[in-house]
């Protein structure tokens, strides 16, 4: 074999940059198509999220959560499927040595999908869903990985659920059983934060996160108190509370154009109807 | 979340805590045999040209042995992940680069090239997933050498070699043809490029001068 020989001409300089021009080109251009299919991602994660947001909120009737938790696991499942394809779809772009030259390019729509992904397995499971569930989401039906998993961009992820935790418990107050919903939601939110707690000094990111984390966590926590305050006033069981809230939005539904069509008891043209005013 | 989620963490996170801390150790020698060797070489502004290959002589024994230190840490990351730790030593690595460049062209007069720039620094093609060097390091390393040779150009003269400024020209003219030929993203490499037509301007002022003063012995007349 023989030795690298240096470039002594000018011819040769030029050659050698050509080669250069033409790695950097490439690696610059699968960059480019990375992060156009990153945002893809990004976005049908946040759709996805918007539509599990729904899909536990929409129906005031349905008071049995373990349902609304399927019905909503159910409703994501083609969604996260076609994300999970988007990344299959990159396995080449991030073979070997590539996927940690490029982790940077995909990161943000990984941690949308990972929050997307694991807000799903929280309304289905009431659980976290661990490292290796997302990995083995992130794999072919033989558990062969599309790309290795960042541990940071786990985290992130999750990190971010939080604030969707929130969102959803304070949605879920007014509703029938809400409290305790929010209340679960709390605790739950609160180990998260101590399990991240001991995981902050190796990712900054993290840390920033968990600030917005005690945010919502503190929102979620002035909710419940506000409502057990309340409740304290009244002597009744919260389910009946929670009732006679119903009823009195039933009935200005019943004698406005807002509210359920299902809790209509009167016909349009009754003599209550404001339509000429 | 469940205990065995935090052990796989916790695994996951003590294994790279210590490839860095391990990375780290090594990096620290590296970088001191970088810093040796800019010393010695900074040299070349007060050496004679007569003088240069003793002060080579000196330099090149450091810069051999980086090998150890490349061979070492290719053995410590983990296959595929280079690019996750590469920014570690890339200083240090780029620092390396240029010296060795900066060697080849004050004895030959030529450009090192990046398989050459490999092989003397250690790194051998087949820790290629782990441990390589970049295109990137390799042309922050020739852009040093750029500056470098400017500085040299006006020093070079200072010295009574009236020859050196106008081989410096044609060489980072070629250089910077070469570069020319890029197409760079608005990072560091990009403004680092920038840089290099000042180092041009320089020398480009030293020939000048030298030429027509009719210093350097090719534009004298034939006696």
């Amino acid at each position: 074999m023989t030795s690298p020989r240096t470039l002594t001409s000018r011819d040769s300089i030029l050659h050698a940059f050509g080669r250069f021009t033409d790695e950097l080109d490439d690696f610059n251009d699968r960059r480019e198509r990375l992060i156009k299919s990153s945002r893809d991602i990004t976005n049908l994660s946040k759709k996805l999220i918007f539509l599990l947001h729904r899909t536990v909120t929409e129906d005031p009737t349905e008071t049995d959560d373990r349902l609304l938790g399927l019905r909503a696991a159910a409703r994501a499942k083609g969604k996260l499927q076609e994300i999970q394809s988007l990344f299959a779809a990159l396995r080449g772009e991030l073979a070997g040595d590539r996927f940690w030259h490029h982790q940077r390019n995909i990161s943000p729509g990984l941690q949308e999908y990972i929050e997307a992904l694991s807000f799903a397995h929280y309304l289905e499971h009431r659980t976290l869903i661990s490292y290796d569930q997302v990995q083995a989401t992130l794999s072919d039906p033989d558990g062969a990985p599309f790309f290795p998993l960042p541990l940071e961009d786990y985290l992130l992820g999750l990190a971010d659920l939080t604030g969707e935790l929130m969102r959803f418990a304070i949605a879920a107050i007014p509703r029938r059983g809400g409290r305790q919903k929010a209340s679960d939601v709390c605790s739950f939110v609160r180990a998260c934060k101590a399990d991240f707690e001991r995981l902050t000094p190796h990712f900054k990111e993290l840390r920033k996160k968990q600030h917005v984390t005690a945010q919502s966590l503190e929102k979620i926590e002035d909710a419940t108190y506000a409502v057990v305050v309340r409740t304290s006033e009244y002597d009744l069981p919260p389910e009946l509370l929670d009732d006679l809230v119903a009823q009195t939005l039933s009935r200005a539904a019943d004698h406005s154009r807002f509210g359920e069509e299902t809790s209509r008891k009167r016909p349009r043209d009754s003599v209550f109807d404001d339509d000429d005013d | 979340m469940d205990s065995d989620n935090l052990e796989k963490i916790n695994q996951i996170l003590d294994a790279d805590v210590e490839t860095r801390e391990r990375i780290k150790e090594h990096v620290t020698e590296f970088d001191k045999k970088a810093r040796t060797l800019s010393g010695i070489l900074n040299r070349i502004h007060s050496t004679r040209t007569e003088q240069m290959p003793t002060l080579l002589d000196i330099a090149r024994p450091v810069l051999t042995s980086c090998q150890e230190t490349t061979a070492a840490l290719a053995d410590i990351i983990p296959p595929h992940q280079f690019w996750k730790w590469k920014d570690m030593w890339s200083n240090s690595l780029r620092s390396a680069v240029f010296s060795a460049a900066l060697i080849e062209y004050l004895q030959s007069g030529s450009l090192v090239s990046l398989p050459q720039a490999a092989e003397i620094l250690g790194i051998k093609t087949d820790w290629q997933d782990r441990f390589t060097l970049s295109v990137e390091d390799y042309l922050h390393g020739v852009i040093n050498l750029v500056n470098e040779l400017s500085r040299l150009a006006v020093n070079a003269v200072t010295l009574g070699d009236f020859d050196q400024p106008i081989k410096i020209s044609l060489f980072v003219k070629d250089v910077f043809a070469g570069f020319s030929m890029l197409n760079l993203k608005n990072d560091l490499l990009r403004r680092r490029y920038d840089s290099l037509k000042y180092d041009i301007k320089k020398v480009e002022e030293v020939v000048y001068d030298v030429s027509l003063r009719k210093l350097a012995p090719s534009s004298k007349q034939p006696s």
